[in-house]
């Protein structure tokens, strides 16, 4: 006696299923890796979205919860599971997993508890999905995109931090407040270190390709009268400032990853100022991964743009450099 | 001496800001009321978003991580404040403020301690928009609608109680699954109370317009040898069971919510199963909340749709009633 099912729906191609063509995993069912989930499925960025964790009854609560979205959403499957043969043939892996910043807590501080997480993830990945492109998340962010891309053995063109993505966002949103003018209109890069020593690049600041360093040649100065310099101040202290009044961030991160797979996915060849090995570059000689615009698409990382930097533009890199080289030789990989 | 922004911009517009054209007020920052707001700002619905809540720290920390992502977002004006002022000439306004379930707590324990809040918030949001519609979203969900729609004197169409939209999607999906669809282009309506007394519609379910019901006449009773019934009752557990595995339900509820604002907002007549006034229908002659299909458009429920039930369903709807009736007649200053 047939089915209901049988009654109503006759199969009638001889292929087999293809798999998904955008899969996108995320590490780490987190406040951030939640956020990004979210703001990954309502960009109708992918075709299949794996979740993986190691708390197993948050990661079926969350998929569960997911999943009963379904019907406003266009991500047709959405799975989850501690085992990461769910992951397979990723095109994207978003790794999230790891320690968070406590209240007053510096990033670098959460190194070796997150590389010894790292250690057991990255290889996992690697094995269901060997020609993904990884994109880090878990702070501090620099060293640990360095740690991933060494654990990977991935080339270094398919290892992308988020780095400053979302710094520059929320600096140009800063910006925007002072003009009233919509962020998206208003230009403005931080590179660097994501972190207390991030750099914000003051003469490529622009409205309309307008230079307001041009304008204004002490901004970013100390002896500049509109204080622009507490801006790139603010940014610095947002993480703390956020993590002190609500216990973490989540939604700007969130969105910022999913700004950042929408250009890999879409192979969009944009521009975004993200985590990549900077040796050779600026000055620095070591093994670093910093922020410096980078041009994104379905092979990852592509090209980086030269910045015209200022002698101590350079210097802050050179710096954050040796100060990152300092934490990570000291690591046990 | 120019300061940079005179030099660079030279204003034209004189006057006053504009007002907000669909601005949307969420009233309560918890895991639900930031799951509907990311929602409806990813979604793009409206030009202003205010949030309201009474827990000052968090409230803040909530606007400023919104504010950080504003690059992604088209939505120029996301505030916050502990004061209603914000939330002024609100054409939408989501009520998620309150006590939530508790592991194996039902929903209808919750009633009193959450009417007691709204007490509080209801006359302020109506004081500050008092032509906006109201969309409740707290559990009990059917009788805090009743409640928010007493306290409020607003029209019966422009008070919304959220409703069944979560428990008809959540069924659509499972359906769906088991057929190998869409959610989408699986068509059934769960009815009633939002609760564990809602009523599947087995007759109206079909894709592409065929009737399970016909190819299977035992379809949702316990004859079914395919047991269809089972998909409900995994409806009715669902929230208890995200929350036993994470605590709360958050993601489902805010985007079923980002889907009726969307209908509101750009008044579409789309029909949705929510929580409205259902006195002299179906034979319930009190004044409660249910869903039923509502064709939702811009001024709030602009119409039932009246659907063929059988009469057990008709009369599981009038047993719901009854239940919220009972509740809601021994509530304190309403």
């Amino acid at each position: 006696m047939a089915s209901t099912k049988e009654k109503l729906i006759a199969h009638v191609s001889k292929e087999q299923p293809a798999g998904p063509t955008n899969k996108v995993t995320v590490v780490g069912v987190g406040m951030v890796g939640m956020a990004a989930a979210i703001s990954i499925l309502l960009k109708d960025l992918t075709d299949e979205l794996a979740l993986v964790d190691v708390m197993e009854d948050k990661l079926k609560g969350e998929v569960m919860d997911l999943q009963h979205g379904s019907l406003f959403l266009k991500t047709h499957k959405i799975v989850a599971d501690k085992d990461y043969s769910v992951t397979a043939n990723s095109k994207v892996v978003v790794v999230t997993a790891g320690a968070r910043q406590q209240e007053g807590e510096s990033r670098l501080n959460l190194v070796q508890r997150n590389v010894n997480i790292f250690k057991f993830i990255i290889p996992n990945i690697m094995k269901y999905s060997p020609n993904c492109i990884l994109l880090v998340v878990s702070n501090p962010v620099d060293i640990l995109t360095y740690v991933a891309w060494k654990l990977s053995g991935l080339p270094r063109n398919r290892v992308i931090g988020s780095g400053t993505n979302l710094d520059s966002a929320r600096f140009r949103h800063l910006m925007g407040e002072k003009l009233g003018i919509h962020p998206s209109s208003c230009h403005g890069w931080v590179v660097g270190e994501h972190g207390d020593s991030s750099v914000p690049v003051w003469s490529g600041v622009n409205v309309a390709g307008v230079s307001l360093q041009s304008l204004n040649p002490d901004m970013g100065t100390d002896k500049d009268k509109e204080d622009w310099k507490s801006v790139h101040k603010m940014v610095v202290d947002s993480a703390y400032e956020v993590i002190k009044l609500k216990g973490y961030t989540s939604w700007a991160i969130g969105m910022s990853v999913a700004d950042l797979c929408e250009s890999i996915l879409k192979n969009l060849h944009k521009c975004h100022p993200v985590s990549t090995l900077v040796k050779g570059m600026h000055g620095v000689n070591d093994e670093v991964f910093l922020s410096i615009p980078c041009i994104l698409g379905n092979s990852g990382l592509t090209d980086v743009v030269h910045m015209t930097l200022k002698p101590d533009e350079e210097k802050q890199l050179v710096k954050s450099a040796e100060t990152l080289w300092g934490v990570q030789k000291e690591l046990t990989l | 001496m120019a300061s940079v922004m005179e030099k660079l911009i030279t204003p034209l517009a004189s006057g006053p800001a504009e007002p907000p054209r669909n601005k949307v007020t969420i009233v309560g920052v918890g895991q639900v009321g930031m799951a509907c707001a990311v929602s409806i700002l990813l979604r793009e619905l409206t030009d202003e978003l205010a949030l309201v809540d009474v827990v000052e720290d968090r409230l803040r920390g909530e606007m400023l991580d919104l504010q950080h992502g504003s690059l992604f977002l088209k939505t120029p004006k996301i505030v916050a404040d502990k004061d209603y002022s914000v939330t002024a000439n609100s054409r939408i306004v989501v009520v998620t403020a309150g006590v939530r379930q508790q592991e194996g707590e039902s929903r209808l324990n919750l009633v009193q301690r959450n009417v007691n809040i709204f007490k509080h918030i209801i006359p302020q949001i109506v004081k500050y928009s008092p032509d906006c519609i109201l969309v409740v979203v707290s559990n009990p969900v059917d009788v805090l609608t009743y409640v928010t729609w007493k306290l409020s004197g607003l029209p019966k169409h422009r008070v919304i109680g959220s409703g069944t939209n979560l428990d008809s999607a959540r069924f659509r999906y499972i359906m769906a699954e088991k057929l190998g669809i869409h959610s989408s282009s699986f068509n059934g309506y769960i009815l009633g109370e939002h609760g564990d007394s809602s009523v599947p519609v087995w007759s109206g379910t079909n894709v592409a317009g065929v009737s399970l019901q016909k190819l299977n006449p035992d379809i949702g009773t316990d004859k079914d040898t395919e047991n269809w019934k089972e998909v409900h009752k995994t409806v009715v557990d669902s929230a208890y069971e995200v929350i036993k595995l994470k605590g709360y339900t958050n993601w489902a509820i805010g985007l079923s919510v980002a889907d009726l604002t969307e209908t509101l907002v750009k008044n579409l007549n789309r029909v949705h199963p929510v929580s409205t006034m259902v006195k002299g229908m179906y034979g319930i002659s009190d004044e409660v909340y249910l869903s039923l299909p509502c064709v939702l458009n811009s001024s709030g429920v602009g119409s039932v749709i009246n659907m063929t039930l059988t009469d057990e369903e008709i009369a599981q709807l009038k047993k719901s009633g009854d239940t919220l009736w009972g509740i809601q007649k021994d509530l304190k200053d309403l």
